[in-house]
Parts: structure tokens; C-alpha cells; sequence
């Protein structure tokens, strides 16, 4: 895997596709489709040297995650997303400033190229997520 | 025999906090066919709701035995959730939380609490759908992303013809303030685009332009203070002004703090026109979770029983919170999904100890969970009481019978009180 990455903040939030995905079934491979991704603009990707839906991982001071690679046209270079969901959790914070509120969007990202590598099912990835790997 | 369709009209949509209550169902016999009216994802949830249910394991007396036993010996339940289920189920939820001692909190500590936090500190200028649809001439979303997260919040309240605006798309401008140039910016007359984490500066910036003062800087949070003059003459000249915004203002660096100045730039521009504002309430019945939540422990979240009477302290009764502090010894999740939603060191936590899920579908935390109990979906399965994003009251109506031997959240969380009352005599 690649060591040169791209920094970005990374910024979660909803899609209709994720929306409509969670009503189909969260166990389900459209649930997986629709949150295992990060949006990009096309330099970051280029950047990356990677071609859409390649996978790319995410890492963040909370953890990393393996997800797939999608463009953004209207994206600047700078503002990466994840849909709401698992897969952004994976790698955010649980500080909440004494809110209640952990800090979900604007958080300090490296992506890296991650050919060859699998993005984990949600069952897979909950696994990793609570044995702490 | 091909049975005829029945229509099912004025359904409200137990998804977002539109609560649209003109869908149309088609059914046949106790299937439904269709969904006239309703976005993608209200199609989803009406046409889908027989798939990828929880399964029943054990007979119901059983299941409720089970969780009650496990709410009568925890120290420290955390009761979480309520936000996609109707209010009567609230009821039942608060008074188990009371009975045990424990804390109850809904989903808004992950969503909307920091506009509940911004309010406390400053009011509430709000305004209503109705209105907006009738004499907004000027609409800002902020941080939010209705195209995505609420379907037809535009073409049913923004860009819809009113009483006074006769043209939804000619007399009315809309606005997009975000972080990113999102699908509903696109649509939008005029996109603004916010440097990350600098919503309060640039809503500070506004309130000071307001008022006449002069800012010594070419730019704020990404945007001239040319532009940003302009804005506030134009939300001056308004005739009547909402701000709707999202979690891209609750979530984001600020938290609260950008909700109280949005709050305060709303309130110094009633000086010279008509402004409300409004959160974009993501669950359908997050707004009713907390007004039920308010009638009955007096607080709207993060509520803890432990000393017998309800105390509030969001940081500290929040779930996140809780859970990340290792604090709950078991917990009862109503109608959501914190496993697939919270940080993954809240998450551990919950793999650690037991969980009582009552839902009717599969998801993550029903993979963590030491009880599952299937339950019928409010707004479709069974009625209910919901309230709307600007605080109307809605009620859901039962279209369809549940599977067999599924009943209602409400049902279940009173059945599940009364055996805890019974264990802990």
C-alpha cells in the first residue's frame, strides 16, 4: 500500500441513496454500497492514482478505514465525504466538548491508495470496530 | 383473481422530519402496492417494510422477562433512542428509566442538541412550514442538504407557490451555505461557499456587518466581506426571511455556540424585517422526542433518574458520553440504531454489556444485542402521534396489519415496565 497520501478534511452526512438504503436493510449490500465510499474531486483521486471505486483508506488520529473510492464533480480538492454511517465512524472521535455531540464532520484526513485491498462488510467491520484491531 | 387496489389517502411518512402527510398507499388486500406522493425514500419504507425484519426467538413473555431482568439487576441503564417511533411509546420508555433509576436520552444528543444548547442560551425565532411556504420570500439553508436528507422539503414548502408568493421559483430566493457544493446547492438561485469550521466566525461576521461595523479583513471563513455586505443587505431587504440549517451547523467545529449566533444574527435581523428560523429535523419524530421528553421529566435530553427525581446534563447524561466513559451496565435501545451511528469507542462499550434492542428491523446493534424484540412499525403497522420539524403535531395512521404476534414499541416498553415494577416490589 502506499505511503504517499493526500491530506483532507473529511466531512460525513446523508444521501438520499443512503437513506433509501437504510429502509432496504443495514445488513444489506445496498446499505454497504451506499456507506462504504468516500467522495472526492478528481485531483485528489489522480493524486491518489487511482481510478473510481478503487479502494482508499482513511485515516484519521481515531482509526483507519478501507472504503471505495467515488467522485465528487462539484468537489474541490481539500473537503473529502462518507456518508453517514459505520464506515465514517470508524474513524472519528468520540470527544464531545460536553455537548453530547462527538465531532462528526471537519476532521483532519490522510487518504492513501489501498489496491488490492477489501473494504470489510458491516458485519466485519463491526467485529473490528468492538475487538479494538 | 386480481384484487382491486384500495387507495389509502392523507398517509403521513413516518421518515424525516417533513412528516408528509399527503401520500397516497395502494393496497391489496394487506400488501402494500404503491406509494403516490412519496420521495425515493418513502417508497422505500412503505413498499419494503415486510423485508429484513427482526425475528421473534423466543415467545414474547419470554423476551420481556428476559429484558426486564436485565433492567431490574443494572446499576446504571441507559435507556436511548424514541426518535423513530411515536410518542406514546416515549410514555413508557421515561417512566422505565424512572422506575430504574437509570438515564434516558434520544438521538437528538447526535443530531439536533447543540440547537436545543443554542436556544437555551438565546430563544428560539421560530418559524413554522406553513409560513414559509405563504410568505418566504428569501430561504436560506444552512449546513443542510434537504435534496438528500429531506426530499420534498423544497418542492413542498420552498418552491411550492403560497398565498403570498404566486411564483415559488420567480418571487422566492434559496440559498445554500455549505461546506461543500452539494446537490442541493445546485438548485439553489445562489451557493456560498463556508470554509470548514468557521461558521461562527462567518455568523459573527454578518451580525457585526448588520450592525454597521466595519471589518478590517478582505475575507472571513473563505468568503469576501464584499460578499458577505451583500448577504446581509439582502436578508435586510427580505420580506419575510427563514433560515432552515442542518447538522453541517450542530455538528461541525462550534457546535452550539454556531447555532446561538444563528439565533442572534435571526434575532438582530427582526430589527428591520420578518426572519424565523428552523432545525432540519432528520428522524421523523426526533422534535417529538423531545417535547415528549420535556412534558414528562421536564428536560428535552440527556434526562438521569438515579437520585429519583430527573436531572439534566447533556456531556454528561448524553449517550455518547455514557457509553465512552464505560458508564451504563446495560441498555435499552427503542427505535434506533447506535451501533451503525455512534463513534466507535461508544460502540465497544455496548459490545460489553447488555443490550435490549426493541425494533422492527435487522440492524447493527441488533448484532450486539443480548435481547431483540420485534415490534410493529409506528405509521404503518400501527398509529401513533408525531411532531413535524417546526413542532406540529401529526398523526400517524395504521395502513397495514403487523406480522403476526408484533405489537406495538408502546405495548412491548408497558409490558416491560410492568414486570420491572414487579421484580423490583
Amino acid at each position: 500500500m502506499s505511503r504517499v497520501g493526500v491530506e483532507a478534511l473529511l466531512t460525513s452526512g446523508r444521501t438520499l441513496k443512503q437513506g433509501r438504503a437504510m429502509e432496504l436493510g443495514k445488513l444489506g449490500p445496498e446499505y454497504l454500497k451506499e456507506v462504504a465510499y468516500c467522495e472526492m474531486d478528481t485531483v485528489t483521486l489522480e493524486s491518489l492514482g487511482l481510478e473510481e471505486g478503487d479502494p482508499v483508506l482513511v485515516e484519521t488520529q481515531y482509526g483507519s478505514v478501507i472504503v471505495s473510492s467515488k467522485v465528487d464533480r462539484r468537489a474541490e480538492p481539500g473537503v473529502v465525504f462518507i456518508p453517514c454511517g459505520p464506515y465514517a465512524n470508524a474513524v472519528i472521535g468520540s470527544e464531545t466538548e460536553s455537548t453530547g455531540m462527538p465531532k462528526f464532520k471537519g476532521i483532519t484526513a490522510q487518504l492513501f491508495a489501498a489496491k488490492g485491498k477489501t473494504v470489510l462488510d458491516v458485519e466485519k467491520l463491526l467485529k473490528k470496530m468492538v475487538e479494538g484491531a | 383473481m386480481v384484487e382491486d387496489t384500495d387507495m389509502k389517502e392523507h398517509i403521513v411518512c413516518p421518515f424525516c422530519g417533513c412528516l408528509c402527510d399527503d401520500i397516497i398507499i395502494g393496497l391489496e388486500g394487506n400488501q402494500i402496492k404503491e406509494n403516490k406522493n412519496g420521495c425515493a425514500i418513502s417508497k422505500a419504507k412503505f413498499l419494503n417494510h415486510h423485508d429484513d425484519r427482526l425475528e421473534m426467538n423466543a415467545p414474547l413473555d419470554e423476551l420481556v422477562e428476559k429484558a426486564a431482568k436485565i433492567i431490574a439487576n443494572s446499576k446504571r441503564l441507559l435507556v436511548y433512542g424514541l426518535s423513530s417511533t411515536e410518542n406514546d411509546a416515549h410514555r413508557e420508555a421515561y417512566k422505565i428509566a424512572e422506575v430504574a433509576g437509570g438515564v434516558v436520552d434520544n438521538t437528538s444528543s447526535v443530531c439536533h442538541g447543540p440547537t436545543i444548547l443554542g436556544a437555551q442560551e438565546s430563544g428560539e425565532a421560530h418559524a413554522a412550514l406553513a409560513e414559509t411556504r405563504h410568505r418566504a420570500d428569501l430561504v436560506i439553508y444552512w449546513g443542510s442538504n434537504p435534496q438528500f436528507a429531506h426530499p420534498r422539503h423544497l418542492s413542498r414548502y420552498t418552491r411550492a407557490p403560497g398565498f403570498y408568493i404566486k411564483d415559488g421559483k420567480k418571487d422566492r430566493q434559496i440559498w445554500v451555505v455549505d461546506v461543500r457544493k452539494t446537490i442541493s446547492a445546485t438548485v439553489a438561485n445562489r451557493f456560498v461557499r463556508v470554509a470548514p469550521g468557521s461558521d461562527l466566525e462567518v455568523l459573527c461576521a454578518l451580525r457585526a456587518i448588520a450592525r454597521g461595523k466595519v471589518l478590517d479583513v478582505d475575507e472571513i471563513g473563505g468568503i469576501s466581506v464584499k460578499e458577505l455586505t451583500e448577504i446581509v443587505e439582502a436578508m435586510k431587504n427580505a420580506k419575510y426571511g427563514v433560515l432552515f440549517f442542518g447538522l453541517g451547523l450542530t455538528q461541525s467545529k462550534g457546535r452550539h455556540r454556531n447555532i446561538d449566533a444563528a439565533i442572534r444574527l435571526i434575532q438582530d435581523m427582526n430589527v428591520y424585517t420578518k426572519w424565523g428560523m428552523m432545525p432540519m429535523r432528520g428522524h421523523y419524530n426526533v422534535a417529538g422526542a423531545n417535547k415528549t421528553s420535556t412534558w414528562q421529566t421536564g428536560y428535552p435530553y440527556a434526562v438521569d433518574y438515579a437520585r429519583g427525581y430527573p436531572r439534566y446534563q447533556p456531556g454528561e447524561y448524553t449517550a455518547v458520553d455514557m457509553l465512552v466513559r464505560g458508564e451504563p451496565d446495560a441498555v435499552l435501545n427503542i427505535a434506533a440504531d447506535p451501533a451503525a451511528h455512534f463513534p466507535k469507542e461508544a460502540v465497544k462499550h455496548l459490545s460489553k454489556i447488555p443490550v435490549i434492542n426493541i425494533d422492527p428491523k435487522r440492524n447493527m446493534t441488533s448484532l450486539l444485542a443480548a435481547v431483540n424484540i420485534p415490534t410493529a412499525i409506528a405509521g404503518i403497522e400501527c398509529d401513533g402521534a408525531a411532531t413535524r420539524m417546526d413542532g406540529l403535531p401529526l398523526y400517524l395512521k395504521k395502513v397495514v396489519d403487523p406480522p403476526e404476534g408484533m405489537l406495538p414499541d408502546r405495548d412491548v416498553l408497558r409490558m416491560i415496565y410492568e414486570e420491572v415494577r414487579r421484580m423490583k416490589k
